[in-house]
């Protein structure tokens, strides 16, 4: 195949892989979108939020999370750079950060459920309490698909750039940018609301 | 269109490449159709077990009876019931007709339809089949754990399905099966739109697609973005089963804080509402196409009849109110759902003259798959129609939880849909196996299971309407409805007339797979969409060429037609 042909080909990919990405993403905004018009509506038909007898979350924990995630976004947007202009060291270096961050983020969570146990919220302790517990399981465990799926590019540490990886760079990195971002709605409505 | 080259791929040599683990649509197609007809099959005995027990209340159910519930001396149990309606349920819905017209029709047609030589994602598809099976397994489990299997009905409200109503392990699995069914119906939604959108054959616009592919693809659509509602709602039906979480548990039931079983019932509906057109798509989309088909006539208003059905896709995703007239709603939001369910009678309309359009003053044929379509016309018109008592608030609050609905669901899903995928079996076979079904055995089979259905609907709708209630274990234990026993009986005699009619379909389908020597033609009902251009069966990498689309998909008896055939190939062009 010549250059060209093989460019188109790629370009062909990544537009296919863009269409299916889409798909996918909303299909997941429709999960998060639903658990948080739950939320809403526990939040609006409640006299008094948070209910009589349980504190607040405090802020400090959600927002450490929420500039971790933030910055390792823009760490992966640097590591996709990097590949695509094939910069080994580069490539290495912002892949570790995201990386980190993203274990980093899973950890502040760990802390935030202590917290929350430490202040008497208790899964079984009713509507409230079960709201921020399995909300933020649930994106949790998203974060860990995510951080699975990054896995998936280490072989591009060692091998660098190719031609046929750039729509799993791309998808990995849209996927961390989305839940990065559903984190963020989570933040403003749930925690700082 | 052409986004990349397609590659033409090596036949696959070993048993389990082929047949197992096969990255080829036509082959998990293949293996979603045997998957549905099984569950089917499964779902179709527990149908007859319960309509035995309300025609014959404290006898023993022949045959098999005597193995299943010993110590009851062959009568089904009254928790038994409960199972027994809600696996059927269950099953009818997710594992059968989603399998037979989604799984299997919209992963053989939508690459053979637009020309295409595969899925966008082999890959995810064959990962979407094994997943459904890894449910079906969990969901077949659950009928064996010590307290049996889920009994909240098919809709599993709270409190019938937390805790208190269902302490046993067959609840939470019931859900984590239909979670993890919904991740795999999901992924084969991606695929899809995404094949929809990327892979159609040069030439080919949207309005070029055959009317099948535009159901099916509107029905990934509303699968993209409605499962996932289920799926929030099944996650937390399971936290609050699992993790002790109170979301569904209000009052007494709830130790600390309150929930709301009310906010299940929105959830399981928002996505619910659009999941009977889920169904009714892939449906209708086939129907118009084999009406045309065999009415030798272009389909009248083709273009209306796809607007129509995204329309409705559009009008499905705001009416789900009406299944909640008599949850206490504020008259105003009942009226305004009221008034939208109306408005889908608009495009539902359309479309169905559309119907009667195509079929007016046709030359019609009427093979197997044409009778089967014109049996939907029949009863997805009744069903149809009956929906409309349904969806308003004052008959509905005397017509709700009655037998009525479940005349009226089974009219326009089990009927409707069963029928269509009938029709799609029939006419598909060729290409898909390579050999025809038998006429004879078709036609017997189309006229019994016409007749029982019938019989169990129409009967239904009747004690339905005269008050008997649905998921009544004995319902003759109240003077009222103690003179409908005959009428239940008749019902249960369609019922078996129903599914011993089944018994021609299958022997004919297996006869015909394993043993009929006589291979069908290329072109057996002489049509001119694409998947009828390559040989029969289609081979694995479907177009040898891929395919340049001239001309729409129901060129019949069209002045500017270029050879002598009454019908045009799409890789034709008109003059
Ligand atoms: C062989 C023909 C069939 C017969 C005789 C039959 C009969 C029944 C009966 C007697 C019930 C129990 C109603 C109640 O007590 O509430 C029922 C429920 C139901 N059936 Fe069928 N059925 C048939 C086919 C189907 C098919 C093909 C579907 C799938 C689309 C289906 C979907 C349902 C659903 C969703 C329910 C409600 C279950 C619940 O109450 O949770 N049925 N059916
Ligand atoms: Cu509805």
């Amino acid at each position: 195949m010549n250059k060209a042909l093989e460019a188109n080909q790629i370009q062909g990919k990544q537009a296919v892989h863009a269409v299916g990405m889409t798909v996918l993403l909303v299909s997941f905004a429709m999960l998060f979108a639903t658990l948080l018009l739950g939320y809403i509506v526990f939040r609006l038909t409640t006299d008094t939020w948070p209910p009589q007898g349980l504190a607040r979350i405090p802020l400090t924990l959600p927002t450490i999370s929420t500039l971790i995630i933030g910055v390792s976004s823009v760490f992966f947007m640097n590591f996709e750079k990097a590949f695509m202009t094939n910069q080994l060291g580069k490539m290495r270096a912002f892949f570790g950060l995201t990386m980190g961050l993203g274990l980093g983020f899973m950890l502040v969570q760990l802390e935030l459920w202590n917290s929350m146990k430490e202040m008497g919220l208790w899964v079984s302790g009713g509507a409230y309490p079960s709201l921020f517990y399995s909300l933020t399981w649930i994106h949790a465990a998203h974060i860990v698909m995510a951080l699975v799926s990054l896995l998936f590019l280490v072989p591009r540490l060692f091998e660098g750039y190719d031609m046929d990886r750039i729509t799993w760079v791309q998808n990995v990195g849209k996927f961390w940018h989305f839940l990065g971002l559903v984190w963020f709605v989570m933040y403003i409505v749930m925690f700082v609301y | 269109m052409a986004f990349f080259e397609q590659h033409i791929h090596s036949e696959p040599k070993t048993f389990l490449s082929k047949y197992i683990f096969s990255y080829d649509h036509k082959v998990i197609g293949k293996q979603f159709l045997w998957y549905g007809i099984l569950f089917l099959g499964i779902g179709g005995i527990m149908a007859l077990m319960i309509r035995w027990t309300l025609a014959f209340p404290g006898q023993a159910f022949p045959i098999i009876g005597n193995f299943l519930f010993p110590e009851t001396g062959g009568v089904v149990p009254p928790d038994t019931y409960a199972m027994l309606f809600t696996m059927h349920g269950t099953i009818m819905i997710f594992y059968a007709i989603t399998p037979i017209l989604i799984g299997a029709f919209g992963n053989f047609l939508i690459p053979l339809q637009i020309g295409a030589r595969d899925m966008v994602f082999p890959l995810l598809n064959m990962l979407s089949f094994w997943l459904a099976f890894v449910s079906g397994v969990i969901l077949l489990a659950s009928l064996f754990t010590p307290l049996g299997a889920a009994a909240g009905g098919w809709t599993s409200y709270p409190t019938l399905s937390t805790l208190i109503g269902s302490p046993g392990a067959g609840q939470t699995l019931w859900t984590l099966a239909l979670f993890i069914l919904g991740i795999s119906s999901t992924m084969g939604a991606v695929n899809y739109i995404t094949t929809i959108i990327v892979l159609r054959a040069p030439g080919m616009g949207y309005f070029d697609m055959p009317l099948s592919v535009w159901g099916l693809g509107l029905t990934a659509i509303l699968n993209a973005i409605f499962l996932p509602v289920l799926g929030a709602g099944l996650l937390l039906l399971i936290f609050d089963r699992v993790f002790g979480t109170t979301f569904f548990l209000a009052g007494a039931a709830a130790t600390s804080g309150t929930g709301d079983p009310i906010l299940f019932q929105h959830v399981f509906w928002i996505f619910g509402h659009p999941e009977v057109y889920i169904l009714i798509l892939p449906a209708w989309g086939i129907v118009s196409d084999l009406l045309s088909f065999f009415a030798r006539k272009p389909a009248f208003g083709a273009k209306a009849t796809a607007l129509a059905m995204t329309s409705i896709t559009i009008l499905s995703t705001v009416v789900y109110g009406h299944h909640m007239y008599t949850t206490q709603m504020s008259p105003l939001l009942t009226q305004s759902f009221m008034t939208l369910t109306m408005t889908i009678s608009i495009p539902s309309a359309i479309f169905f003259a559309n119907w009667l359009g195509t079929i007016w003053k046709g030359s019609i044929k009427f093979p197997t798959p044409m009778i089967f379509s014109l049996g939907v016309v029949f009863v997805f018109g009744l069903g149809g129609l009956t929906g409309l008592y349904l969806a308003t608030v004052t008959t509905d609050l005397y017509l709700h939880d009655t037998y009525f609905v479940v005349g009226h669901f089974h009219y326009t899903m089990a009927a409707s849909v069963l029928l269509g995928g009938y029709a799609a079996v029939y006419f598909w076979m060729p290409k898909m196996f390579g050999k025809m079904l038998n006429e004879t055995l078709g036609h017997i089979h189309f006229w019994l299971t016409f007749l029982g259905l019938n019989g169990v609907f129409m009967g239904m709708m009747i004690v339905g309407y005269a008050g008997m209630h649905r998921r009544i274990y004995n319902p003759f234990v109240y003077e009222f409805l103690e003179r409908l026993i005959p009428m239940n009986t008749f019902v249960t005699y369609s019922a078996l007339l129903m599914g011993v009619a089944q018994f021609f379909f299958v022997i004919n389908f297996v006869y015909t797979i394993f043993f009929k020597k006589e291979k069908a033609s290329d072109n057996p009902w002489e049509v001119g969409t694409l998947e009828w251009t390559i040989p029969s069966p289609a081979p694995v990498y479907n177009f040898k060429e891929i395919p340049v689309v001239k001309c729409g998909p129901h060129e019949f008896g069209n002045p500017n037609l270029t050879g002598d055939r009454d019908f045009q190939y799409q890789t034709e062009e008109l003059v």
